[in-house]
């Protein structure tokens, strides 16, 4: 008896014990928590010193070349030289043999700026100095020599030598290589309607190197704050494009931007940030910037839409010498996403005979090209309701209605399988695959072949309905279990109420107590 | 009533009796004390029955289910839409361990508002508290096992909460995961502890919650079990009703009820399954389990404190709440059970199960996380 007490005392205090050493070592852990998060902890010194050293090493990273060859007027063959010699060296190191940067700098003001923008620009990160553009000495500290047009000081380059300016190096081969950077520019410049206007006819509103670029503060064309990133491209042209003012007199309009925004392409870059699509230069060029022709645009839409060129290629259109081309159905700065609507009008336009064709004889007298108006961008434009053609493009589209109203009823079956919480995997996978037909069977209408278009469309319609099979037997097993439930919901009912009766019957036998 | 079942019954029985000698054992096993006033509402039997059906279903389940990053998905497939009554195994599984954690809660709540987690039933609660954590770790490591989207990203938001606990966090997700991420080595110790650690954990908790159930009898919700040498209070005589058959037919048809209702669910609302599982493809919207909502948002909403972090303080809420849950029965000393004689404990429970409910509620609207930033 006396020895249970004790065990049971003993017992008793071992759990105390146990209980309260417990809770101290949680206590600890909490507070040593705490504690290591209020220091400054080491983690945090870590990540301080890793991004410290990023930034100190990204210059040297960026350009092998980080010293300056600004000594020299001529920067070709020098700047290659120290360039190299020196890979090792960081951008400030060049500041101090450039006097141009520490006088300018101490004046101050509209100088300190430039000096500044420049030496947080591409040039200035990569040695390329005030000199090696404005010509001087920068080794004197000496207003009269440093600036002395003996020494070749140029001054601030005119419209027409700024491009020869930026071109002395940009063209040079030796010199580019080790930016991996092209050396075209100044040569496609010198085709671009920018060049000629200026090189031919000293037009000096015209673009040059340093209105897209900056001047002293040129940057990467990957950096996502130069005016010449993909993304940025558009406010850039129309900065001159759109102005009324400024493009008065040369007979081209200024609501290309305002269109563009609307279009696929606008819409896809602009608000979805979509670097795929194209921005202004992507058809115009940059350097080289030339409206697209009846000729190239072909071409220059089939750079991205390669496999609808192709089918393109195959088409009657292609073969003729006049015949439309794609922006003649789909526009230009205006492009929308195609659709079924684009085959007609509402209703067929009555055109003139000799509109289009020459009366004596017939033949075709109208050169497809560009309509300005979209609703003028159908096939009935062309085709009159009374020609065989007429009827072949009315044979396409039916084959595409059918196509896509099957795919359309396919998805809705689906969505209502789902919806009634079915497993629509095997329904899915199949209408992807109808999915792909109907893609196919539009872009074949390209190829202006009924055959083409219909085999396609065929393709898809059968894999719609097969698609549509899968979610009709998905519903209709939904049907069956709500049925089956039914059955099953009254034999528990049955099961229930045996089970109150028999419950009922033990109530009378019930003496409490 | 003793009396009813100790009479020499004859035939089969009587054939079994002389050769196992069970009638006692039945007898004793069959004898609960049950108070007259004592009103259970069957909660604890129905989360009783769900298990069994989890049991059952999970069992089925487990014949077809491959538990791997390759196979795992395809055979949930497999299992819902080719397998013979695959999908209503499936649904019922699905809506009997969503019904379980209800019907837990609302046990717990009958239990608090009786106040008959008071003497002497200390260690029935505390067996049931760990019997809780095991029921939620059922449904966190069962929701990873379809493999699709949902299950891999709530999974991998989910353990991501781990990472928040002071000091051992990393080792925690580590020990979770089975690595830095969640991947095939997850899915192994998922699935482990779904089927065997958590089941044989909670058929042993079970076993000694009802046992001590068994023992003590079912609490007087009106009065205070009396401790030994205290007398009951004179004119009050406790009145009993018996447990078998009347109390075991009453819950049986509990259980046809919840049976129903399992049946409607599974076949209104049969269990789904997104796309598979891809680590690479981020869904917008990452959401956990209903009831994991509560602990997710007071993750976002709780202020740092003091050397605290927010983080810190949104993890140390749940855990302090599980040490209170496990030890109340010791943090409050109040004798009484009377709800009116217990208004303090009552109006904390009140405040904790709105505001619980209220950051659910609020955890359920805000859909997106972000998951990237991890
Ligand atoms: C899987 C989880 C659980 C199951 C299956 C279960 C089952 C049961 C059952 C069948 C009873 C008999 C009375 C009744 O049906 O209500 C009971 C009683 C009890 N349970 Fe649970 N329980 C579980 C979890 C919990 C939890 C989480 C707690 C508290 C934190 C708890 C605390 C209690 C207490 C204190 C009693 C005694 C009540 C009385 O005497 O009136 N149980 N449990």
């Amino acid at each position: 008896m006396k020895r249970s007490r004790t065990r049971v005392a003993f017992l008793d205090r071992a759990f105390r014990i146990g209980v309260l050493s417990a809770c101290a070592a949680a206590l600890a852990l909490v507070v040593a928590q705490a504690v290591l998060a209020e220091s400054p902890s080491p983690s945090a010194g870590a990540s301080g010193a890793g991004a410290s050293g990023a930034a100190s090493g990204s210059p040297a990273a960026s350009g092998t070349a980080s010293s300056g060859p600004t000594l020299s007027g001529s920067p070709s063959a020098t700047a290659l030289a120290t360039a190299t010699a020196k890979p090792g060296a960081t951008a400030p190191a060049k500041i101090d043999g450039n006097t141009c940067y520490s006088c300018h700098t101490q004046i101050g003001g509209a100088q300190h700026t430039i000096a500044d923008q420049w030496q947080a620009s591409v040039h200035g990160q990569n040695g390329i100095g005030c000199a090696d553009c404005h010509g001087g000495d920068p080794t004197s500290d000496k207003i009269t020599v440093a600036m002395d047009p003996t020494k070749g000081f140029k001054g601030v380059p005119s419209r027409q030598q700024t491009v020869g300016v930026c071109g002395t190096c940009h063209s040079n081969v030796e010199l580019m290589r080790q930016y991996q950077i092209p050396t075209d520019q100044y040569a496609k410049y010198k085709t671009s309607v920018h060049g000629q206007k200026l090189l031919l006819s000293n037009d000096t509103k015209v673009a040059i190197c340093t209105d897209c670029h900056g001047v002293h503060d040129v940057k990467k064309a990957s950096d996502p704050t130069s005016k010449v990133y993909p993304l940025n491209v558009p406010a850039l042209c129309s900065s001159c494009h759109s102005d009324p003012k400024y493009m008065d007199g040369y007979n081209i309009p200024t609501d290309q931007l305002e269109i563009y925004k609307t279009s696929v392409h606008g819409q896809a870059l602009l608000v979805n940030k979509d670097m795929r699509a194209p921005n202004c230069a992507s058809c115009h060029g940059s350097h080289d910037a030339q409206p697209p022709t009846s000729t190239t645009v072909v071409e220059v839409c089939g750079k991205c839409h390669t496999a609808t060129q192709a089918l393109y290629d195959q088409s009657r259109h292609a073969e003729l010498v006049n015949g439309p081309k794609c922006w003649t159905c789909h526009g230009t700065h205006d492009v929308v996403k195609p659709s079924e609507a684009r085959f007609f009008h509402p209703s067929p336009p009555q055109i003139d005979c000799g509109t289009c064709h020459n009366l004596a004889d017939k033949t075709l007298k109208l050169n497809a090209d560009r309509f300005k108006n979209d609703d003028d961008r159908r096939c009935d434009t062309c085709h009159h309701v009374d020609s065989l053609l007429y009827s072949q493009a009315q044979g396409i589209k039916s084959a595409l209605d059918k196509a896509s109203s099957a795919y359309d009823l396919a998805l809705t079956r689906i969505a209502a399988a789902a919806e009634a919480g079915m497993i629509v995997a095997d329904a899915d996978v199949t209408v992807t695959q109808s999915k792909t037909s109907l893609i196919q069977a539009r872009a074949a209408v390209h190829t202006t072949k009924l055959t083409e278009v219909a085999s396609k469309a065929d393709a898809a319609v059968t894999k719609a309905k097969e698609a549509q099979d899968f979610a009709d037997a998905r519903l209709a097993e939904s049907q069956n279990r709500r049925q089956a439930m039914i059955i099953v919901l009254a034999l528990i009912a049955v099961t229930i109420l045996a089970l109150i009766l028999l419950r009922r019957g033990l109530d009378h036998t019930y003496e409490p107590g | 009533m003793a009396t009813q079942t100790t009479a020499a019954p004859n035939g089969v029985v009587q054939w079994f009796e002389e050769r196992v000698r069970a009638t006692a054992l039945f007898n004793a096993l069959l004898h609960v004390p049950i108070p007259a006033e004592a009103k259970t509402y069957y909660l604890g039997g129905i989360t009783l029955f769900l298990f069994m059906v989890q049991v059952a279903t999970g069992t089925l389940l487990s014949l077809y289910y491959k538990p791997t990053p390759e196979a795992a998905y395809d055979s949930v497939k497999y299992i819902t839409s080719i397998v013979e009554f695959g999908w209503l195994i499936r649904s019922i599984h699905h809506w009997a361990a969503n019904g379980m954690i209800i019907f837990l809660l609302l046990h717990v709540i009958r239990i608090f508002v009786q106040g008959v987690y008071k003497y002497p039933r200390e260690l029935i609660w505390i067996f049931g508290a760990l019997l809780f954590a095991v029921t939620i770790g059922f449904g966190f490591t069962g929701y990873l096992l379809p493999w699709d989207q949902k299950a891999f990203w709530a999974t991998t938001v989910g353990t991501e909460i781990a990472a928040a606990v002071p000091f051992i966090g990393e080792s925690l997700l580590q020990l979770l995961r089975g690595g830095a991420d969640v991947t095939d080595a997850t899915l192994s110790r998922f699935f482990g502890m779904h089927v065997l650690v958590l089941p044989i954990s909670l058929a042993l908790l079970l076993a000694a919650h009802l046992t001590v159930v068994h023992q003590l009898g079912i609490a007087n919700p009106k009065r205070p079990s009396l401790r030994p040498g205290q007398l009951p209070t004179p004119g009050i005589v406790e009145r009993w009703k018996p447990f078998f058959p009347h109390y075991v037919l009453d819950e049986v048809i509990a259980w046809a009820i919840l049976l129903a209702l399992l049946v409607v669910a599974a076949s209104v609302y049969p269990a789904g399954l997104e796309d598979k599982a891809d680590a690479l493809v981020t869904p917008p919207h990452v959401k956990p389990e209903w009831y994991f909502l509560a602990v997710y948002q007071l993750l976002k909403v709780v202020p740092a404190i003091g050397p605290l972090t927010a983080r810190d303080v949104g993890i140390l809420i749940p855990m302090l709440a599980m040490v209170v849950l496990v030890m109340l029965p010791f943090l409050d000393k109040n004798p009484e059970v009377a709800k009116r004689k217990r208004p303090v404990a009552l109006i904390i429970a009140a405040i904790v199960l709105i505001g619980m409910g209220i950051l659910t509620w609020y955890g359920g609207q805000i859909p997106a996380v972000a998951v990237a930033a991890s």
